[in-house]
């Protein structure tokens, strides 16, 4: 095994794990095995080595025109979502565990949901989840109740955060199954990564991830409805002027299909059609990137100019599908994860692989008030918002911003949940010309449909700034390419311990 | 009492529209008080109507015209056969709101809405007919009908609906949905669950909403409220009309407020001006008249949407 | 392909082929016109103002029909839609709503050329150098065309991408060939040899022309820009080239409407004899072309594109 000492590269040196649980390093700063080969393939780099892979990695990114933000006034202001050079790397023994903790919990939310908008709302009667915790999530849509998804896979697409907490345990710490994004910064990662540096990946068996167009277009397909012969599926985009339009149109492409606005879309005896210069063209399966809100001005938002009138209605009669389905909201709702454990209980009759982070309800007096009393100590969350937005990191925020906190949490309780701070894993990034230690997260992704699958990879988000918690892209995290090993990598390296 | 009902809404615009897509809220609910014998939607220009019901029980017909016309119709023709229900013997007093499994199941019906959300002064005229008639549920609820009766004077003309429920303190004056919704309020401020109803009412004044000899009526749709009696159900009130729900009130459906259950919502592709028609004509039926044939229809869909 | 990226790609087409041809007209005009006498100058500008129909349109803020003050309305009047400027804007927005579609080149190519137009003092281009000004344009143009030819696959986007621009360059030589020789008369055979150069030169088709013809006459003139077959200026030319783009979009069983109104168009073209033509109305002829070509572009809308808004307006409808 190798340890810190005997590597003596500049690029290792001084690079301290702390008390944080370290990707690469052991507690006793040995390399951890699924690291060795590419610590070792690092050893060879110099730094201006490095700045040179670095400009290459930018280059690569501008030309495929990776950017995250806003196609503004003319241009805008466009950036990129900084990918980190060193790899994150997940053993096929840890992966598989991961893999079918995040199954079983995207099946529990399937089922939940799917009783919750077609079936007896059982989890709701037998008082798993009360009731009125689900009335009042902004995410529950009443509009939807009754209209049924092929294969119950409202989830088509979930992105389950994970984290990393100091004993190295894998955590779930939010379900986004509404519109979760990030997929095309996975694959824009590895398509760099094996651009510019491609030695590293040496003899390790990296699984692969740039399938996912060909599994997408097939999970879609899948939940088309039963009497569409060759389904056409369509990806539905707010637009140039939204921040994920990039990953829209690179979904499209990669799945080779149409990329349409809601004023291509027309319904026609509750039928959606194409509006194509050959006519209508029907529509059997839509990928929607659209807010349910958004979606259909006769059903909800009537300002909204982005979706479809009688599209809703459409879904409802069986002739379209909506992927994700309508009304997952109520299920990635920060209040009714805490439940979760409790639903892959109810519903699979299991116990959870992959364990929730210690999470505090507000509404529940005794809760509320030992929370207010540690403010200063915990992570508290709008139960609506994605992105990290509103988040409140106690430990570092200041007096005033705890106690507008305290006031908004008074006012609204069911607004908010709290969590225990999670030391998050760390991982080395490479900051100017050496490494040191940044707070990383994981999002996989899981694709329900016939089966479930989880992408053997995903995006590993990292906080650029030294001490930060926060990993969001939106506000000033990066990314990491995150390789999951096929296990035979693993099952080799015994053999060799034996052997010698 | 069995009626005839036959809802027409009609827009004409100044241009040629396309790509109209609408949702109609018209057709009476079968319950314990009233049973729908037979309905039937027909459109102009004609159209496919697809039909389910909605989260709150309430039948919804969708339809959409998509090539270009000038004039758009729906027309709505039920029969429903209403009956009395009986009264409320139950006495529950106001502790019994915060029962929690109480709350539990009413809790939609509590929550402030867009077109119930009250502020101070309502929540006070609430809490002076608490004063007045409690402790007893169902007189808090029914001094909050005579109340909101006595509050408001009806002025009719082109419904609207967006005046906020404060305003009617200030205004005192409102069609029938503005009734409902400060009787709404006013329960909810109270802890007293309560819903919208939308519905008909064979009278052919709509202001005190009396019955009239003749058999034929030409109205427009009416709204009301329905207040939780622990122990009861609902109590249905009409406080546009001050009286209770009868047989001469035909439901279509209940909600959270107007949003939940208006009759007719849809979007359009084209200029905004339209004129807009719209009325319900009621005939009373005697107990022997036939009932008409697309009753059979009708049980036939009932059939097939179980 | 969606009706919404045929439409841009349309229009793009139609845009670049407004400014070039403006440009084109605005110069011969300004160059053949610097040393005439006032009059003659100033009845050359009024000529021009109605190829393009915007006689009325420039009275509104104009008094005096000059040079200057036309050439400032057409090239960088942004208030005047059929201004160069405008149309470069316009080619450019409608490109940027199909970007993905547009080669990196095309929107690089066309993006630069609107930049360009914005960078410029265009005033001071106008009054010092127009000469090189409207090459500059006439060349970006060109470049944008080329460029789209060379790099876009041609697919329905391209033939979309032709088909607006072979309307707009088909109506345009009409247009220039009405004015110029309008009011046509009888026995009126031999024509003034300067302005016979000057339409032939405005439609960049002097050489062809000798190339064609021997002599300078009035029929020689009308017959090369109506119905050369191999010049691509000529009004036959383009509505071939628009007729072939539409057979290729739409499915070949199908004869659309605004095939059969420009189908028969050319067919009639074809058979004209000039000679019999000239003892008739001439501009009569031109004109209903002209309408046979906004007709057809509408019928091209109407199937291909719907005619739906760039927005939707939708409407609730708030009940009772």
């Amino acid at each position: 095994m190798y340890t810190v000492a005997a590597m003596a590269t500049d690029l290792f040196d001084g690079y301290l794990p702390e008390s944080f649980f370290d990707e690469v390093f052991t507690g006793d700063g040995a390399v951890r095995p699924h690291y060795e080969d590419l610590v070792a393939r690092l050893r060879v780099f110099t730094p201006r080595e490095l700045a040179r892979r670095e400009q290459l990695r930018d280059v690569a990114f501008r030309s495929a025109g990776i950017t995250f933000t806003v196609y503004g006034e003319d241009e805008g202001v466009e950036r990129t979502f900084p990918m980190d050079l060193l790899p994150r790397i997940i053993p096929g023994d840890e992966w598989s565990i991961i893999e079918e903790g995040l199954i079983q919990r995207v099946t529990a939310l399937n089922r939940f949901l799917d009783d919750l908008y077609v079936g007896e709302q059982a989890a709701i009667h037998d008082g798993i989840v009360p009731r009125w915790l689900v009335s009042s999530s902004d995410g529950f849509r009443r509009e939807a109740a009754g209209i049924a998804v092929p294969q119950g896979a409202r989830c088509l697409v979930a992105g389950i955060d994970l984290v990393r907490d100091a004993e190295g345990t894998y955590r779930v710490l939010e379900d986004n199954v509404r519109n979760p994004s990030g997929i095309s910064y996975v694959l824009e990662n590895r398509a760099a990564m094996t651009r510019v540096l491609p030695n590293l990946f040496g003899s390790l068996r990296v699984r692969p991830v740039d399938d996912y167009g060909v599994i997408l277009l097939e999970a879609l397909r899948n939940v088309a409805p039963p009497t569409a012969g060759d389904p056409t599926v369509v990806v539905l985009t707010p637009g140039v002027h939204n921040s994920a339009y990039f990953e829209h149109a690179f979904l499209a492409r990669q799945m080779g299909v149409e990329l349409v606005e809601g004023r291509d879309l027309v319904v026609d005896d509750h039928v959606v059609y194409m509006r194509t210069t050959r006519g209508l063209q029907r529509v059997d399966v839509i990928y929607r990137r659209i807010d349910d809100a958004f979606i259909d001005p006769v059903v909800f938002r009537r300002d909204s100019m982005l979706g479809v009138p009688g599209l809703v209605a459409a879904a409802r009669a069986g002739n379209v599908t909506l992927a994700n389905a309508v009304g997952n909201g109520v299920a990635d709702d920060k209040a009714v994860y805490a439940f979760v454990p409790d639903l892959i209980r109810y519903y699979l009759g299991e116990e959870p692989i992959v364990q929730n982070c210690t999470t505090y309800l507000l509404w529940e007096p005794d809760q509320r008030e030992a929370v207010l009393d540690r403010l200063d100590e915990l992570v508290v969350k709008p139960v609506g918002e994605s992105g990290g937005y509103g988040l409140c990191i106690g430990p570092a925020a200041s007096d005033g911003e705890l106690a507008e906190v305290a006031a908004r949490i008074e006012a609204d309780p069911r607004g908010y949940i709290a969590q225990e701070v999670v030391s998050l894993s760390r991982h080395p990034t490479l900051v100017d010309d050496h490494l040191e230690g940044r707070h990383v997260d994981f999002r996989p992704f899981v694709l329900s449909g016939e089966t479930t699958k989880v992408i053997p990879g995903g995006l590993t988000r990292v906080a650029l700034r030294r001490g930060s918690l926060v990993v969001n892209s939106s506000q000033g995290g990066g990314s990491k390419d995150t390789w999951v090993l096929r296990d035979d990598v693993k099952d080799d390296e015994t053999k060799d311990e034996q052997a010698a | 009492m069995r009626l005839d009902i036959r809802y027409r809404c009609s827009f004409e615009y100044a241009e040629l529209v396309h790509e109209s897509q609408n949702e109609l809220r018209a057709c009476p609910v079968s319950d314990h008080r009233q049973t729908v014998l037979g309905y039937r939607v027909s459109t102009i220009p004609a159209s496919r109507v697809f039909s389910f019901d909605d989260y709150w029980g309430t039948r919804v017909d969708t339809f959409g015209v998509r090539e270009p016309h000038i004039y758009l119709e729906v027309v709505a023709e039920a029969t429903v056969e209403t009956r009395s229900t009986p009264l409320v013997t139950t006495t529950p007093t106001l502790d019994a709101l915060s029962d929690p499994a109480f709350v539990q199941e009413h809790w939609e019906y509590l929550e402030r809405t867009p077109h119930a959300d009250w502020g101070g002064a309502i929540a006070k005229e609430a809490a002076t007919q608490v004063e007045l008639t409690g402790p007893e549920v169902v007189s808090v609820a029914l001094g909050i009908h005579r109340r909101v009766g006595a509050l408001l004077s009806y002025r009719p003309g082109t419904t609207y609906v967006g005046v906020e429920v404060d305003e009617l303190l200030d205004r005192r004056q409102g069609v029938c949905q503005d009734y409902a919704h400060l009787a709404v309020a006013m329960c909810r401020s109270v802890g007293i669950p309560a819903r919208y109803v939308s519905g008909y009412l064979f009278t052919d004044d709509d202001a005190t909403g009396q019955d009239v000899d003749s058999d034929e009526v030409q109205v427009q749709t009416h709204a009301w409220f329905e207040a939780a009696v622990p122990g009861y159900g609902w109590l249905a009130l009409d406080p546009t009309n001050r009286q209770a729900v009868g047989l001469r009130h035909v439901k279509i459906g209940h909600g959270r407020d107007y949003d939940d259950v208006s009759p007719l919502r849809g979007t359009y592709s084209g200029p905004h001006t339209a004129t807009l028609e719209v009325g319900v004509e009621m005939r009373r039926l005697g107990s022997t008249t036939p009932v008409p044939s697309y009753h059979q229809q009708h049980q036939q869909q009932e059939q097939q949407q179980q | 392909m969606l009706s919404r990226h045929a439409e841009h790609l349309f229009w793009t087409g139609r845009y670049v082929e407004r400014a070039a041809d403006t440009a084109r007209l605005l110069d011969v005009t300004y160059h053949s016109l610097l040393s005439a006498p006032p009059a003659e100058a100033r009845q050359g500008w009024h000529d021009v103002l109605d190829v393009l129909h915007a006689t009325q349109a420039f009275a509104e803020d104009h008094e005096v029909v000059d040079a200057r003050g036309v050439c400032d309305f057409l090239v960088r009047d942004v208030d005047n839609d059929g201004s160069i400027v405008c149309s470069v804007h316009r080619a450019r927005e409608n490109a940027r709503s199909v970007r993905e579609l547009v080669s990196t080149e095309l929107w690089e190519s066309l993006n630069t050329f609107w930049l360009e137009l914005q960078s410029r003092d265009l005033r001071r281009d106008l009054e010092q150098q127009p000469y090189e000004l409207y090459g500059i344009i006439r060349r970006r143009c060109q470049e944008v065309t080329g460029t789209a030819a060379e790099t876009m696959p041609h697919d329905d986007g391209w033939r979309f991408l032709t088909l607006g621009s072979m309307l707009e360059r088909a109506e345009m030589t009409c247009r220039l060939l009405n004015v110029r020789f309008a009011p046509f008369t009888e026995a009126d055979d031999e024509l003034g040899f300067h302005q016979a150069t000057h339409v032939l030169r405005s439609a960049s088709a002097s050489e062809a022309f000798r190339k064609a013809h021997r002599s300078m006459t009035l029929k020689n003139v009308v017959e090369f820009l109506l119905l050369s077959a191999t010049f691509p200026r000529s009004v036959l030319f383009c509505m071939r080239a628009a007729e072939s783009a539409l057979q290729d979009v739409d499915s070949p069983d199908r004869v659309s409407r605004a095939m059969r109104v420009l189908g028969r168009r050319r067919a009639d073209l074809e058979f004209t004899d000039v000679a019999e033509l000239l003892a008739t109305d001439v501009h009569a002829f031109l004109e209903d072309i002209q309408e046979d070509i906004r007709r057809a572009a509408e019928l091209v809308a109407v199937q291909f594109f719907r005619h739906t808004d760039e927005f939707a307006v939708f409407h609730s409808l708030e009940r009772v």
